[in-house]
């Protein structure tokens, strides 16, 4: 798509850049929401409840289990 | 006047004069200081407490959230060891569902312990086990009951006790772990008190608790002194901040979106100001007639 | 300052024989101004589309993320207003039926209000489904009213003046109000009586294959 289409189509008329705008920010807003999170819990594997969890399902009797992931 | 002052100043024996005396004023000044400070103990580690060192704890970082795994074998050692004397009044059942515990296993905790329930028909009082939207109970119905149990000393309730604390989880840790064999030579401790050093007056009601295979953790970690001390601190860590992992999440949102935030805002004046700051004025004026 | 404007009066004093004083041939001719040169600054190969688009990009973005950040300061600031964690974690409540026996009522409180709990025998499930709807003040089927017959929960409230009906008893084998002698039937209906409704029926859950029954 070339600019003067890509013009054309969102920031002639203002009505539909600001309309583009409000309805990206919700996109935005979900999936900013979930990349962040996302890598939250990849930096932080180990150390979070759905992970001691699974651990504590595998079975307790492991005895070398090491939760500090570092 | 002045220079009649400097014309004496300037004499050479006035000056050593001088010179000599503000030497001694400093000395003894000096002197007299460190001599306060050895009886008044003003400022000195033994009145403050001797600060903790900075542990690295797993959830130090500005992106690093508790270690679960440590406020689930806290909570373990909590409940074995500290319950005795602390209460842990603002922690309800229901908040370490998802962190620490299942909901089911949290169920079958608060279900062990019995709360005040509605009088019956008659009016007479009645008992009930725990539900998840309990507070946890704790050891002493009352202050007093409390104190009477130790000696007239008020064991600290538990739940805000690291942000209560000048040295937060640090000193939590270093008190657990910091009891020594005996005190050490010329302290004199008033009677029913222990002596440990990070404790602000090194004289602290409560003796050291925490000894090695003290509990018996499910998931196999050997339970060491300082083991124990490291989870129960994380755990009660996580009583005072239980928002804190989620508070980090968002700290990381907020920090990325406000610094793009910024810096299209500087490009966006940039633009808006360019036409503004590169305008010419250009004046041609019309030519006069000579 | 002071300077730029004795120069400025001093420079137009000796404007002042002519008559058109700010437009005078004079003064432009005797300006030291360099005009500056912006060559520098023009881009070449120059892309009108490409860099008007590119401004409207940053300008959107900028938007963007004033308008998500504004979305979720009103967030904030409206679920502020929701119920919090510990008024949620009262709002409900367990009951388990396994420890009730058939043809017996129990009443637990949830909410501060009492709720009656039956368990209906069979007889008494027939006895609900018989009743013609004509006979009835506010006409509701047994079957709208359980989510299993065989068990009944309701708010124990009778609906007229909020009194808390007494169990297994009234002329319709129900409950009964003893303040203004309202007669509920097997199913919670009112029968006879100034209540103008059949008793409420709250929210409820049956959990773990109906051993459970989770109010609210």
């Amino acid at each position: 798509m070339s600019f003067s289409t890509l013009y054309r189509v969102l920031f002639k008329r203002n009505s539909v850049f600001v309309g583009t705008v409000l309805a990206s920010a919700f996109v935005f807003q979900a999936s900013f929401d979930s990349a962040v999170t996302k890598w939250y819990e990849t930096h932080n594997k180990g150390k979070l409840w759905k992970d001691v969890k699974l651990q504590l399902q595998e079975g307790g009797d492991d005895e070398d289990e090491d939760e500090d992931d570092e | 006047m002045f220079s009649q002052v400097r014309r004496v100043a300037t004499n050479a024996t006035t000056r050593k004069f001088l010179a000599g005396g503000a030497l001694i004023s400093g000395v003894s000044a000096s002197a007299a200081l460190y001599a306060d400070s050895l009886t008044a103990q003003a400022m000195t580690a033994a009145e403050h407490g001797l600060h903790p060192p900075a542990f690295s704890w797993p959830h130090n970082g500005p992106f690093d959230t508790f270690d679960h795994a440590a406020i689930r074998r806290g909570y373990q050692v909590y409940r074995e060891v500290c319950a005795a004397c602390h209460s842990l009044d603002r922690i309800a059942w229901r908040t370490l569902i998802g962190v620490s515990h299942t909901n089911q296993e949290v169920r079958d905790m608060s279900a062990e312990f019995e709360y005040d329930d509605e009088p019956d028909e008659q009016g007479n009082p009645k008992k009930r086990p725990g539900k998840l939207a309990d507070y946890i109970p704790g050891p002493y119905p009352n202050e007093q009951a409390a104190r009477s149990a130790n000696q007239g000393a008020l064991p600290p309730d538990l739940s805000l006790i690291v942000k209560a604390r000048h040295g937060g989880a640090d000193y939590i840790f270093s008190l657990l772990t910091g009891y020594p064999e005996e005190p050490p030579a010329g302290v004199v401790l008033p009677p029913g008190s222990n002596y440990n050093p990070y404790f602000p007056g090194g004289a602290i009601a409560m003796g050291r608790v925490l000894f090695d295979d003290l509990v018996e953790y499910e998931d196999g970690t050997p339970a060491t002194t300082s083991q124990m001390a490291k989870d129960v601190t994380t755990f009660l860590n996580w009583c005072s901040e239980p928002e804190h992992d989620e508070r980090k999440r968002l700290g990381l949102k907020a920090i990325l979106v406000v610094s793009s935030l910024y810096l299209l805002s500087v490009w966006v004046k940039k633009f808006k100001w360019a036409a503004i700051k590169n305008r010419k004025f250009v004046f041609n004026p019309p030519k006069t007639k000579k | 300052m002071l300077s730029l404007r004795s120069s400025l009066r001093t420079s137009l004093k000796s404007l002042a024989p002519s008559t058109r004083m700010l437009s005078g041939s004079a003064v432009a001719a005797k300006s030291t101004y360099r005009t500056p040169n912006f060559g520098d600054s023009i881009k070449e190969n120059n892309d009108p589309d490409r860099s008007r688009s590119y401004a409207y990009f940053m300008v959107g973005s900028l938007g963007l993320l004033s308008s998500a950040g504004a979305k979720s300061t009103v967030d904030s600031f409206i679920s502020s207003m929701s119920a919090s964690a510990d008024v949620l974690a009262m709002a409900k409540v367990e009951v388990s039926l396994a420890a009730i026996p058939e043809g017996k009522n129990v009443v637990v409180k949830w909410q501060g209000k009492p709720v009656f709990i039956r368990h209906r025998t069979s007889a008494e499930v027939q006895e609900a489904n018989e009743v013609q709807m004509a006979a009835l003040k506010d006409p509701q089927t047994d079957a709208d009213r359980t989510k299993d017959p065989q068990w009944l929960i309701m708010l124990g409230i009778c609906t007229h003046l909020g009194c808390v009906p007494i169990g297994e008893s009234g002329d319709f084998g129900g409950w009964f109000c003893p303040c203004h002698g309202s007669h509920y039937d097997i199913s919670g209906r009112i029968r006879k009586g100034p209540a103008p409704l059949n008793l409420e029926i709250p929210a409820y859950e049956f959990e773990e294959d109906g051993q459970k029954v989770i109010v609210g």
